[in-house]
């Protein structure tokens, strides 16, 4: 990719950039697919069902007749509803969910954008998701809608500090925002040179945070459906409403994605013998067991309350993440100067 | 007069430039306060693109984090909390209205002669640097130390006030 990216503009490279990202676009959409089915098994395992295996062999067709029942159910929008932003919300919570997957590096070679502050590109444009979320549930004109924005906006703010400050570690590190210089500085033969280990505080923080920034449960307060019915989206119907879920299913990929660039090492394979594998595949290894442990706290854990929440916020993860970025810069200044 | 030639960055300029004049129009002319706030959302992101334009991707991704981000949130959570209806308009004014556009035109004019007429003296090309980032990041903690520690005991004492109102209105 570095090749096109870096030459000049022509109408050749443009329909070629263009091209890739349609693939990559399609490639998403395949991996929330076969997510959603995913986790439907495996939290069907968990709880000693079968899960989804009506439809297909294994039932693998399952999510792809959900989502044709939801692209030909009557597109409803509420009498009383702010018609406009009722309109963009979903267009404008997914838009920025796929442009944050611009800068992930999957390996040495394949990435689509070398951005220079591509860590902070990443955290600046999903805090625009919070805002199509606030308004679709205002715009939505229904009590539950409007506190399940107020949520999700409260929640986003507060989690997004700790997510922010807990990456200050591993930019401090690598000495740098761009995400394929952080993955290179990790590149150290064996997998202890990884952000994991020097940076597990900084990881802890950051995976909870990541967890409430999905909205996913112990976190999924602004969509509690034994609560708010659906949360912010409990108006949405047909199409709309599945813009909705796919952008929160595109996130996951995203978070998932950023993990592992951040403290798993990225394509670097754990142990130098180990070498000969792809980088693509140790990439995708990471990736999926990360998914995998999103389902995993899912089905294991009850929701929290509202004041527990943001007490666990404010209180526990923003000190500990400050804490990280203390103990981070007083090694450095002491031991690598 | 209009010796112009058409490049690709020609063109995005004028798209962010309309993205920001329309923002700002809307947020103006729009009646209900949270379609204004969508507005200047808009207008802040154009303008961040303008950033990305002149090579500072630092600033225009602090300016979508905090601006179009966390700015934009806040203020429809605060009018979330409060109820507005549609404010009656005001009684349209023709006189005062035509010597308005008059008076925009005017100035619109001036100052259209006058970047036109002026001579920009050609400097040396500019160089955004390798990495911006860093040297900002530089800068800001040797030779604008005392400003960037000043701002620091601002934001804190500003913080501390803020609980300390929030404390005294929960008793």
């Amino acid at each position: 990719m570095g090749a096109w990216l870096n030459e000049p503009l022509t109408w050749g490279s443009a329909l070629i950039l263009f091209l890739w990202s349609t693939v990559f676009l399609l490639i998403v959409l395949g991996f929330v697919t076969y997510a959603i089915y995913y986790e439907r098994k495996v939290i069907g395992w968990m709880q000693l069902r079968i899960g989804p295996n009506r439809v297909g062999p294994f039932g693998l067709l399952q999510t792809v007749a959900d989502i044709f029942k939801l692209l030909i159910k009557e597109d409803t929008i509420p009498r009383r509803a702010d018609r406009l932003l009722f309109i963009i919300a979903p267009a404008l919570a997914f838009i920025p969910s796929f442009t944050v997957l611009a800068v992930i590096p999957y390996t040495e070679k394949l990435y689509f954008a070398d951005l220079n502050v591509g860590l902070l590109y990443y955290v600046a444009l999903s805090g625009i998701t919070t805002l199509a979320m606030v308004l679709g549930g205002w715009a939505s004109n229904n009590k539950y809608a409007l506190l399940g924005g107020m949520r999700s906006a409260a929640q986003m703010i507060s989690y997004e500090v700790p997510l922010v400050i807990s990456i200050v570690g591993v930019i401090l590190l690598s000495g740098s925002l761009n995400l394929r210089d952080i993955v290179a500085a990790q590149g150290g033969g064996w997998f202890w040179s990884w952000n994991l280990f020097p940076q597990i505080i900084g990881f802890i923080v950051f995976y909870i945070a990541a967890v409430s920034e999905l909205n996913r449960t112990p976190f999924d307060l602004p969509e509690a459906e034994s609560e708010l019915v659906a949360g912010y989206h409990v108006e949405y119907s047909g199409f709309r409403f599945a813009f909705f879920m796919l952008a929160e299913y595109v996130y996951v990929y995203a978070i998932a994605a950023l993990t592992t660039v951040l403290f798993l090492g990225g394509w670097h394979a754990p142990a130098p013998f180990l070498d000969f594998v792809p980088g693509i595949i140790w990439f995708l290894l990471k990736f999926a067991f990360i998914v995998f442990s999103l389902f995993w706290i899912r089905a294991t854990f009850p929701r929290v309350r509202v004041d527990q929440l943001m007490s666990l916020g404010w209180k526990v993860l923003l000190p500990v993440a400050l804490l990280n970025v203390f103990l981070t810069a007083l090694y450095l200044e002491l031991f690598v100067k | 007069m209009f010796n112009v030639n058409i490049t690709g960055e020609y063109v995005v300029f004028f798209i962010f430039a309309t993205i920001i004049i329309g923002g700002a129009v809307l947020m103006i002319s729009l009646e209900k306060v949270v379609h204004m706030v969508i507005s200047m959302a808009a207008a802040f992101l154009g303008l961040a693109g303008m950033y990305v334009l002149l090579d500072a991707e630092f600033v225009a991704f602090v300016q979508v984090l905090i601006y179009a981000g966390a700015v934009s949130i806040l203020m429809i959570f605060g009018i979330m909390m409060t109820k507005h209806n549609g404010e009656a308009a005001e009684p349209v004014k023709p006189l005062h209205e035509t010597l308005a556009v008059i008076g925009a035109l005017c100035l619109f004019g001036l100052l259209f002669y006058a970047i036109r007429a002026s001579d920009f003296q050609s400097t040396a090309a500019f160089h955004p640097g390798e990495d911006n980032t860093l040297a900002i990041g530089e800068l800001l903690f040797t030779g604008y130390i005392v400003p960037f520690e000043l701002l620091s005991i601002l934001l804190t004492v500003a913080f501390i006030g803020a609980i300390a109102l929030a404390k005294k209105e929960a008793e």
